[in-house]
């Protein structure tokens, strides 16, 4: 059976080229992680370490889609109906935002 | 695409195999289901910025409770697990059965060590008042970070079942090869859950002196 076959060599010599791409990833994933944790503790303006840990946390999110989830290697198609959910989610919390606009809502209905 | 990924075209009508193409799909709706949970934990922080009384009837901070050094452990050993998982999925793409055990042996050893963790975490929080009851900051927070936990505890059962499910001689070739990948893609879909879930529900805490949402008390009039 085809689904059984031997890896080809050019698909071989794919992966071994993903798999650095991996070890690169993780390391850089790692030091994120740990700039991430060291940023909180800076005496800058709070809305400065807001806008880069948000940055930051979106480059380690599109980085693991990307190369872990082999979306850059993928038809585009998964791209977009990944994609779909996730505008989703944010316009979910977009939405729920201006409904719930902290100025003008009175918490004491809540209690 | 590369050419090697377009020699191994799926021969259907999106030439994506249907499982990866359903999972990618699960995964979406996955991505909704998360998004509520954290809109919802995030705009009740900004509600309810107190925190939460304790049994004894003492006011406490969400910064009194959090570790940032065990959550940051939990996420770098989450992020590894990614890595090895995605070490796992190319060694069956090679054909290297043995590679695959070996690294997804250490996937669900991590992700066991996460649960510890969070476990951990739970126990600490009760202990210090912070009920799914007593508070709205305890609700959001719990079903949050459970629900994330949740889809831990799965994934690392998923991967138990392959690591034995190995040693039948069935997963092999391609059909095996996907087989992993699409548990490789939804064990990655945890960590990027975790990633969010990390810098919107903890790192935030740490801004300032009560964090981005601010102490919730009445400030005093000059």
């Amino acid at each position: 059976m085809s689904s059984d076959a031997a890896p080809s060599p050019e698909s071989l010599a794919e992966e071994t080229r993903r798999y650095h791409h991996f070890i690169v990833l993780a390391l850089w994933l790692a030091v994120v992680t740990g700039a991430e944790i060291v940023l909180i503790y800076l005496p800058i303006p709070t809305a400065a370490i807001l806008t880069v840990l948000t940055l930051m946390s979106a480059g380690k999110f599109f980085a693991v889609i990307l190369w872990f989830m082999h979306l850059i290697y993928d038809k585009r198609l998964l791209f977009w109906c990944f994609f779909a959910g996730l505008a989703l989610a944010f316009a979910t919390y977009a939405a729920l935002l201006m409904l719930f606009s902290v100025d003008r809502i009175d918490t004491r209905w809540f209690t | 695409m590369s050419d090697a990924a377009a020699a191994h075209e799926a021969p259907t009508s999106t030439g994506i195999e249907h499982k990866k193409l359903i999972m990618w799909l699960f995964l979406a709706s996955d991505c909704m289901f998360f998004g509520t949970l954290i809109s919802t934990h995030l705009l009740y922080r900004k509600l309810f910025p107190a925190g939460f009384t304790d049994a004894a009837g003492h006011q406490r901070f969400i910064q009194d409770l959090f570790s940032i050094e065990l959550t940051s452990f939990s996420t770098f050993i989450l992020l590894m697990s990614s890595f090895l998982m995605a070490l796992a999925v190319s060694a069956m793409h090679k054909g290297q059965l043995k590679s695959f055990r070996r690294n997804v042996l250490g996937v669900i050893f991590f992700g066991l060590i996460f649960l510890g963790c969070q476990v951990y975490e739970f126990t600490h929080f009760y202990h210090m008042g912070l009920t799914i009851q007593n508070s709205v900051l305890g609700s959001t927070f719990y079903v949050l970070t459970g629900t994330h936990g949740t889809h831990v505890a799965i994934g690392v059962l998923w991967l138990i079942l392959m690591y034995f499910y190995s040693f039948t001689g069935k997963l092999g070739g391609h059909v095996g090869a996907l087989d992993v990948e699409v548990a490789g893609l939804y064990w990655h879909f945890v960590d990027i859950v975790w990633i969010i879930i990390f810098t919107a529900v903890y790192l935030v805490e740490y801004l300032g002196p009560y964090g981005i949402w601010g102490s919730g008390l009445p400030t005093v009039s000059q």
